[in-house]
């Protein structure tokens, strides 16, 4: 349960950048996981794949639930610390400079369009595979595999700008 | 084979994930090692890429796990106030409860017969807790006295039937002329003496005076 609630919060806090918002969308991906359980075939690719399947239909409901309000606020403004909390209890260089890299991370995120942004976080921060992610997003692999590619440059430019070059 | 800049571009992934044939991986690192940009793209993109997948997955909220079962596990907040608050009533039509309900109602309308409350003749006044206690006070008593009455009539029957085993049958006929001093003008003399009567009337005939409270010897 606990590592099933780490993915679907993952995802939802690398999506929305946004401490709170990804806890509510966590809670409300194991209800609809709930309600629907009946509706879960094995077939379809394994529990985590389905799991995350809902997870991110839910998180494209709830980007074009918000897109609005998202106009008018800076995603930036709603960051969370929860990862710097983290890492200030133990001290190394290499926690630190990773939880910084973290957050950098989630800005530039926040900055990609939301096809490029779910792909890139699916493949490199999921770590889910090619097929896994074509199950999840219902798309063709050329798909897949063209958002991914295109979602990792866009990244890269925008941590460049940033001024951040990661290792 | 022939590679350019934006073979570079479009494929800096399938690079990236080893998802390349040997031949174009290798035309790949020949192009990128001559050309400055794609050098550039590849240490950047492959840099980040790197780093990503190196990163500690987020940390939830310790509550959220326990928070997301209550409220799968738990109460759906989904359902509306009145509609949790009549949960149980569906549970009423399991024969168990059903058949639990009808034993307890059945058992109620016994001890209501048996305590004397008639349902349609219930009125308001006897629903003030004095006119409860009287009401429960009366039967009490009532049931008291007939309980009473009741022994006291089994008591008289069994001495009665036990003085009757104990009478010889010679003494049998005596009875029989004892009315006419008593009740002269209700039977005929005469009828009396020719016709006694059998055994088994005058025994019954003992039984019901005693069971009407009378004394055993008016009917004789």
């Amino acid at each position: 349960m606990r590592r099933h609630t780490r993915r679907v919060y993952g995802i939802c806090y690398r999506f929305t950048g946004n401490a709170a918002e990804a806890e509510d969308l966590s809670q409300e991906v194991f209800l609809r996981i709930y309600r629907t359980l009946r509706s879960y075939q094995p077939a379809f690719g394994g529990f985590p794949t389905w799991l995350t399947s809902v997870t991110r239909n839910l998180l494209v409901d709830h980007y074009r639930r918000t897109r609005r309000d998202r106009m008018t606020d800076s995603i930036e403004d709603a960051m969370p610390q929860l990862e710097e909390r983290h890492s200030t209890a133990r001290t190394p260089d290499r926690l630190a400079h990773a939880a910084e890299l973290s957050q950098q991370l989630q800005r530039a995120l926040a900055r990609l369009s939301p096809e490029l942004r779910e792909a890139v976080i699916l493949r490199d921060l999921q770590q889910l595979e090619y097929n896994e992610i074509q199950s999840v997003l219902q798309v063709p692999s050329g798909t897949v595999k063209s958002r991914i590619n295109r979602g990792r440059i866009e990244l890269a430019r925008v941590l460049e700008e940033m001024g951040v070059r990661p290792e | 084979m022939n590679w350019n800049c934006t073979l570079t571009e479009e494929r800096l992934s399938d690079y990236l994930d080893r998802q390349m044939a040997p031949e174009e991986a290798a035309a790949f690192s020949a192009h990128a090692a001559g050309c400055n940009g794609c050098t550039r793209l590849v240490a950047q993109v492959g840099g980040l890429v790197r780093s990503m997948q190196a990163l500690e997955p987020v940390r939830e909220p310790s509550y959220l796990v326990s928070k997301i079962l209550g409220a799968t596990t738990g109460a759906r907040p989904e359902k509306p106030g009145w509609k949790r608050r009549l949960g149980w009533v569906p549970m009423l039509w399991q024969p168990r409860f059903a058949m639990g309900a009808v034993t307890a109602f059945a058992a109620l309308l016994i001890v209501l017969h048996f305590g004397g409350v008639t349902p349609g003749k219930v009125k308001r006044a006897d629903l003030t807790p004095a006119g409860m206690w009287r009401s429960a006070n009366r039967q009490v008593h009532l049931a008291y006295a007939r309980s009473v009455k009741f022994v006291n009539d089994l008591r008289v029957v069994y001495e009665i039937q036990s003085a009757l085993q104990r009478t010889p049958p010679a003494q049998e006929q005596e009875p029989a002329s004892e009315p006419k001093s008593e009740s002269p003008s209700s039977r005929p003399e005469q009828k009396s003496q020719t016709e006694p009567r059998p055994r088994s009337q005058v025994r019954t005939g003992i039984m019901v005076a005693a069971l009407l409270n009378e004394p055993a010897w008016s009917l004789r």
